[in-house]
């Protein structure tokens, strides 16, 4: 036996796989019984505008990891705002990998995500303001700073202000030490705050 | 000296535990998300494992019922969320852990429960 | 008027080193120890007093933000050594023959050719290392059929390939009865045999377009070593979806060493073997 060479690579005979299919025979593929074809209408529909909603839609029913990681990828390079009211809907979800899996989407949208996260910021759920602050770690956003000291002065949720210091302790300036110096106080005895305020303090008095 | 596989996104979550356990002489390593910790699980198992719940690529879920599929010492795990809802306990353990913890945990909370897992409860 | 009196000492301060070494751990997977902080130090201020940026902080946020990435690219390339030869992260190969190939046979029900793939080709130090691998080292080859395919997105590269000509450093690691066997001295470099050159197929693929890797579809495993620390969050993760829908059931993906698929996609599933830590495209996966 041997090395061998054939016309560079297999044909794409399979029916999964149609070349030049319109994205009505997309939308229908994603709700196809075999994953493989609604992993490929996932990916092809990110040629179709409009498709977000159905993406979404999809996501919050696909249990096929790969399916899933395929539509998001997809929703993210859509990024219309279709793709992010779906996307936020899905923060909300019980599923918490499916709430993680969107929190990532979201961090890729920095520029389509930054109108709604002071709304979000403000959330009556404790769960969606610590995703939001996890999304604020990838948005070039004059006002992040801002929006963590507002986080760590007023928001009643220890982890949430958790969340917010971790991120002032790379993002922060001299804005924030009176807010960090304020949220010592206010949450005097949990060590946790107590230890990421006087990190986050330490890394901004030496700037 | 025993292992310790700390596994939370939060660089400052990881440093806090990481100088409890190093305080009292832990060897102790780092993974941002359950991938990274499987990787580092399968070179060398670990006597312990603090993980997250909330993490990119894989959540603590994720990486515990991988982690107890694999063939390796099934040395024990601590579920660390801030999350203390029921449901999300009974997740936990169904998903491997041993132990569930809400954040924000205290110093002398983890090391009760790391030595009581280790069976280091005199230490 | 101010005088050109410049100079002014770029200092990274303990902080910076940390929030540096989070950021680029976050991203890459690559964890700096406090010994190393003289190697990232200088490197650091050797890329502020590039691009002219005032402060460690005002870089840090043009890093961070970045919308080409090109800056963290730049980075990572100082931050790696990326060197192209032959046999090089040898153990990966060693795990190809004693772990990948044997599981791959087993579970074969057919007689077609062993698919491999690798991406990217670069000069051809690396297609042609698996090719001396198989033939020196894996009692297979007698019984089955191998299917080598090796692409980049430059073609001027793959010339080079195809070529064949190479550096006495580049063939440095090579045990010397494989460099007598299959190469020949011309002047300073080394000229690789015809066999070996007709064993690998060479071709032209962008790994970030859909119509170019559309038809790559059935290999066993695919090598993608050292690129994908290059490529941007969402590249690195489309990439990863290309080689799941280019892997057959149970195949294998074979990452540098300074990569994990941590920081890229949760498609695969992690499996040690003695040799290395690859990737594998699940069984059940259709």
């Amino acid at each position: 036996m041997a090395f061998v060479k054939k016309q560079v690579t297999e044909t794409v005979s399979e029916d999964e796989r149609k070349q030049n299919r319109d994205c009505a025979d997309l939308l229908v593929g994603l709700a196809d019984a075999n994953a493989t074809t609604r992993r490929w209408a996932a990916r092809d529909l990110v040629d179709c505008p409009g498709s977000a909603t159905a993406l979404v839609e999809r996501l919050k029913i696909e249990s096929e990891p790969s399916v899933r990681e395929v539509i998001l990828t997809s929703l993210t390079k859509l990024g219309d705002p279709s793709a992010i009211v779906g996307l936020v809907e899905c923060l909300r979800s019980e599923d918490a990998a499916l709430r993680n899996e969107v929190v990532e989407a979201m961090k890729q949208l920095p520029d389509d995500v930054a109108p709604i996260m002071q709304a979000l910021l403000n959330d009556a759920d404790p769960d969606v303001r610590i995703f939001t602050v996890n999304v604020l770690e990838s948005l070039c956003h004059p006002d992040v700073e801002a929006w963590l000291i507002e986080v760590i002065d007023h928001d009643a949720h220890v982890n949430v202000c958790a969340t917010a210091v971790d991120l002032l302790g790379e993002v922060g300036t001299q804005a924030a030490a009176a807010a960090l110096t304020r949220l010592k106080a206010r949450f005097g005895d949990d060590p946790y705050i107590q230890f990421a305020a006087d990190l986050a303090l330490k890394r901004i008095n030496e700037d | 000296m025993k292992r310790i596989l700390i596994i939370d996104d939060a660089a400052t979550v990881r440093m806090y535990h990481r100088n409890i356990l190093e305080s009292i002489g832990y060897t102790v390593e780092e993974a941002m998300n359950g991938i990274e910790a499987l990787e580092k699980a399968l070179q060398e198992p670990f006597d312990l494992y603090i993980v997250d719940v909330n993490m990119p690529k894989l959540d603590g879920y994720g990486f515990l019922s991988q982690l107890r599929s694999e063939e390796i010492p099934q040395n024990p795990a601590i579920m660390v969320s801030t999350e203390a809802a029921i449901h999300d306990q009974t997740a936990a353990f169904r998903a491997g852990a041993n132990c569930y913890l809400v954040k924000p945990v205290r110093p002398v909370q983890l090391l009760t429960h790391v030595r009581l897992l280790l069976g280091e409860e005199s230490k | 008027m101010k005088t050109d009196a410049k100079m002014t000492q770029i200092d990274i301060t303990d902080g910076d080193f940390e929030k540096f070494r989070e950021y680029f751990y976050r991203k890459t997977g690559i964890s700096f120890e406090s010994s190393k902080r003289y190697f990232v130090d200088k490197r650091l201020v050797e890329r502020i007093e590039a691009t002219n940026s005032e402060t460690f902080r005002s870089y840090f946020t043009m890093l961070r933000f970045q919308a080409s990435g090109e800056e963290l690219q730049l980075l990572t390339n100082l931050m790696t050594v990326n060197e192209t030869y032959f046999v090089r992260e040898e153990y990966q190969f060693q795990c190809l023959i004693n772990s990948m190939l044997p599981e791959i046979i087993k579970r074969k029900t057919d007689q077609k050719p062993i698919r491999i793939w690798c991406i990217p080709s670069s000069s051809g130090e690396e297609p042609y290392s698996v090719v001396m691998y198989l033939l020196e080292r894996w009692a297979g080859i007698n019984q089955w059929d191998v299917e080598i395919i090796s692409s980049d997105i430059d073609t001027g590269i793959l010339q080079k390939a195809r070529a064949g000509r190479y550096s006495a450093r580049s063939v440095q690691y090579l045990p010397s009865h494989w460099l007598t066997k299959y190469f020949t001295k011309t002047g300073d470099d080394y000229q690789i045999c015809q066999n070996l050159r007709e064993a690998v197929e060479f071709t032209r693929v962008n790994l970030s377009e859909p119509a170019d890797t559309r038809p790559y579809r059935n290999f066993d495993v695919i090598f993608c070593r050292n690129l994908l620390i290059y490529f941007d969050d969402v590249s690195r993760k489309a990439a990863a979806e290309t080689f799941f829908d280019a892997l057959n059931p149970g195949g294998f993906l074979c990452l540098g060493h300074s990569e994990s698929m941590s920081r890229i996609s949760s498609l695969y599933k992690v499996r040690k073997f003695p040799e290395a830590i690859v990737y594998q495209k699940s069984l059940e996966a259709k």
